[in-house]
């Protein structure tokens, strides 16, 4: 027995050790050394982003474009997880120990304007840079704008699509065409025929996620608060159609709900479901099925039905670069306005290479963008979702986004357990209320 | 026929408990769809996850600072406590247990509202992305000063006074009697800190700024962070990271038992 528990503790400790050799070996070493942000004009750059298929892949692009007319400068990119962006914000900004920012990071769009509402000492604006915020949707731009002045870059695009299993429509005797231009009115009728030839659900979505119908708010230009920046749940006619909207995608059977994040997707990659309705960066996963290449078409989403406003545009999502008080302003500036806003050699690289789709309108007249996308049938997806972002109506987040989605989310789950709407709405009103301390 | 229901009973929690466990490590040699569609059979992709593990991610960088800080955190914290908890049973006073239960409130301060604080003091000290800065919160808890102290109790004081009779020092009477009489205790602390300080993420995710640093669990939220997850990899990456942990309660554990339980019967 102790001889065992003495073999066990040896490997305890060599095990690690092996594996770090090996890993070194296999090239995952250490990566260059930064001392955070500063304007101590070395011409170094230091960025916090995720995702180093995406973001930070587009990062090291924007580095090499850059370094053609300034071949002396140096992005350092360090990988930290979104989460971990704002918790490290937060602690800066209440330890005031801003000199640890970086020069620029990655911000989701959605808690940009709570950021800088709450914590104005960790940004520089963007007001006196060379970035024309014209050249991007005015949706986009309103996520890092406050009170008329610019805070962030806009990158990552949010544009929401409808993504259709053409093989499964076709059973059923649909074409993309039927599921263009529709209403969710449409889309219902329309799934309950597609369940009921081909066994399928169109959709599927995670219980419990306002995903779904906020996307469905934003579509018709609504927001959960209104421009003081006071909740408007209640009594919100867009909203109330959102509700009941997902309430019948969800009784009819052509959404199914499934538990966590990755079954989501398990839905989409293993031919559970026909469809689905999501941020444009959805399509990286769909793409990890490389058997159901040719399979996949997209178009627009649907509108809601009898609502004031109401489109066939919206988003979910995004993320947008900001400029931190401890940074090299004129060199950040400057850099970000010659690539993410001034770089179609940038943006034509970064798309076939990562499917990341710009914002930056100009870079949508490219060829790259006009290019026939085989996995979906040899449609143009990407200058076509261009197109919808231009149209997707702008959603103002305020300081309180974030709560009054995970209120919603709440009265939305409470609904689908046979909560009365006005009732659960009416909570979660004065849950944000309570959270805002008015 | 009880035995044979307690039996049946007993094998499905035991699969129960083991299932997650073949679950992680079957999956660690499957592609990402496959475990999304919880294939249950050992796969083909072991080496291409861990390729794609190491091409993507620092991974022997996280596991060097895991394993010095794990390491580095469970020697000092029991060099420190164990003197402390000796010291306030041995050499005790109405003052010192004042005291003690003064210490003891700190167990009730969660770390959430100490973080801020302590950020401020590592950055005057310039310590802000050294793994030191890791170390030393963790090298004195008030639980393990307690652990000490309870398990010193039953730590007879007949054979200090008769060392001290034949002349042994104070110190050598801690390094020489006290020390081996408790190695239960001493492995049931190691465990607990080894496992806390392998697992630790919040700090370290705060105070190691630059990717230079990190540890596995910055690690393993790097991989979720992406709008693509590769599961194999992740998998694989949490096998990777939860080996050590498991392997020293393994080494341990009949000690551990015995510790918490009460060193010396």
């Amino acid at each position: 027995m102790r001889t065992t528990a003495r073999k066990l503790a040896v490997m305890a400790a060599v095990l690690p050790l092996g594996l770090a050799l090996a890993a070194c070996g296999g090239g995952g070493g250490s990566t260059a050394s930064g001392e955070g942000g500063g304007g101590d004009g070395d011409n170094t750059l230091t960025v916090w982003a995720w995702d180093p298929a995406f973001n930070i892949y587009a990062l090291q692009e924007a580095e090499k474009v850059y370094q053609q007319e300034n071949p002396d400068f140096e992005l350092d990119i360090q990988e930290v997880p979104w989460e971990d962006v704002q918790t490290r914000l937060t602690t800066l900004a209440q330890s005031q120990e801003t000199g640890e920012l970086p020069d620029i990071f990655l911000m989701q769009n959605n808690a940009f304007q709570k950021n800088v509402l709450n914590y104005p000492d960790l940004f520089s604006d963007l007001s006196g840079s060379d970035v024309d915020f014209s050249e991007f949707p005015e949706s986009v731009v309103a996520y890092s704008t406050v009170d008329g002045t610019n805070y962030g870059v806009p990158f990552d695009n949010g544009t929401a699509i409808t993504a259709l299993r053409t093989d499964v429509l076709e059973q059923a005797g649909y074409t993309v065409d039927d599921f263009t231009d529709i209403t969710w009115d449409e889309f219902i009728t329309l799934g309950e025929d597609v369940l009921a030839k081909t066994g399928q659900p169109l959709l599927s979505g995670q219980a419990g996620s306002a995903d779904l119908p906020v996307m469905m708010l934003q579509s018709a230009g609504a927001s959960l608060f209104d421009e003081e920046g006071n909740p408007t749940i209640v009594d919100n006619d867009a909203l109330t159609a959102a509700i009941d909207t997902y309430q019948r995608l969800v009784e009819t059977g052509v959404l199914v709900e499934v538990n966590t994040w990755d079954e989501y997707i398990n839905t989409l990659v293993n031919d559970s479901v026909a469809a689905t309705v999501n941020g444009v960066w959805i399509l990286g996963s769909i793409q990890s099925a490389e058997d159901q290449a040719g399979k996949w078409a997209i178009t627009n989403v649907p509108s809601l039905d009898g609502v004031q406003g109401a489109t066939n545009y919206t988003a979910n999502g995004g993320s947008s670069w900001a400029i931190s008080s401890n940074a090299d302003v004129e060199l950040a500036q400057d850099f970000l306005a010659k690539t993410f806003a001034g770089s179609s050699e940038l943006y034509d690289t970064i798309l076939p290479g990562a499917g990341a789709l710009a914002n930056w309108i100009p870079a949508s007249e490219s060829d790259v963008y006009g290019e026939p996308q085989e996995f979906f049938g040899g449609d143009a997806i990407y200058s076509k979702v261009v197109g919808y972002a231009e149209k997707v109506p702008s959603n103002n987040t305020g300081a309180y986004y974030y709560e009054g989605r995970d209120a919603v989310s709440v009265a939305i789950t409470n609904i689908m357990n046979g909560a009365d709407p006005k009732a659960a709405l009416e909570e979660a009103q004065s849950t944000v209320e309570f959270a805002m301390g008015s | 026929m009880q035995s044979v229901a307690g039996y049946v009973f007993l094998t499905l929690a035991a699969v129960a408990s083991v299932f997650p466990l073949y679950f992680m490590v079957v999956s660690a040699t499957n592609s990402s769809n496959e475990v999304l569609a919880s294939k249950l059979l050992p796969g083909t992709h072991l080496l291409e996850n861990f390729r794609t593990l190491v091409g993507a991610q620092p991974l022997g960088v996280a596991l060097w600072y895991s394993a010095l800080i794990a390491v580095g955190t469970t020697i000092l914290a029991l060099a420190v406590t164990s003197v402390a908890g000796y010291g306030f049973e041995v050499f005790h006073t109405k003052a010192k247990d004042r005291f003690m239960g003064f210490l003891l409130l700190g167990i009730m301060i969660p770390f959430a509202a100490t973080m801020i604080p302590l950020f401020r003091m590592f950055g005057d000290l310039g310590l802000v992305n050294s793994w030191i800065a890791v170390v030393l919160p963790a090298i004195s808890t008030p639980f393990l000063v307690m652990l000490f102290r309870q398990a010193s109790r039953s730590f007879p004081h007949e054979i200090i006074e008769a060392a001290r009779i034949d002349g042994l020092k104070e110190l050598q009477i801690f390094l020489r009697i006290y020390v081996p009489t408790m190695r239960p205790t001493f492995a049931a602390a190691a465990v607990i800190t080894f496992m806390a300080a392998w697992n630790n993420f919040l700090w370290p995710k705060v105070i190691l700024v630059n990717n230079d640093v990190q540890t596995l669990p910055m690690l393993l939220t790097n991989i979720q962070a992406g709008y693509v997850t590769d599961y194999g990899m992740l998998m694989l990456a949490v096998l990777i990271a939860s080996l050590p942990a498991m392997l020293v309660f393994l080494a341990l554990q009949k000690s551990f038992a015995q510790g918490i339980t009460g060193a010396i019967k």
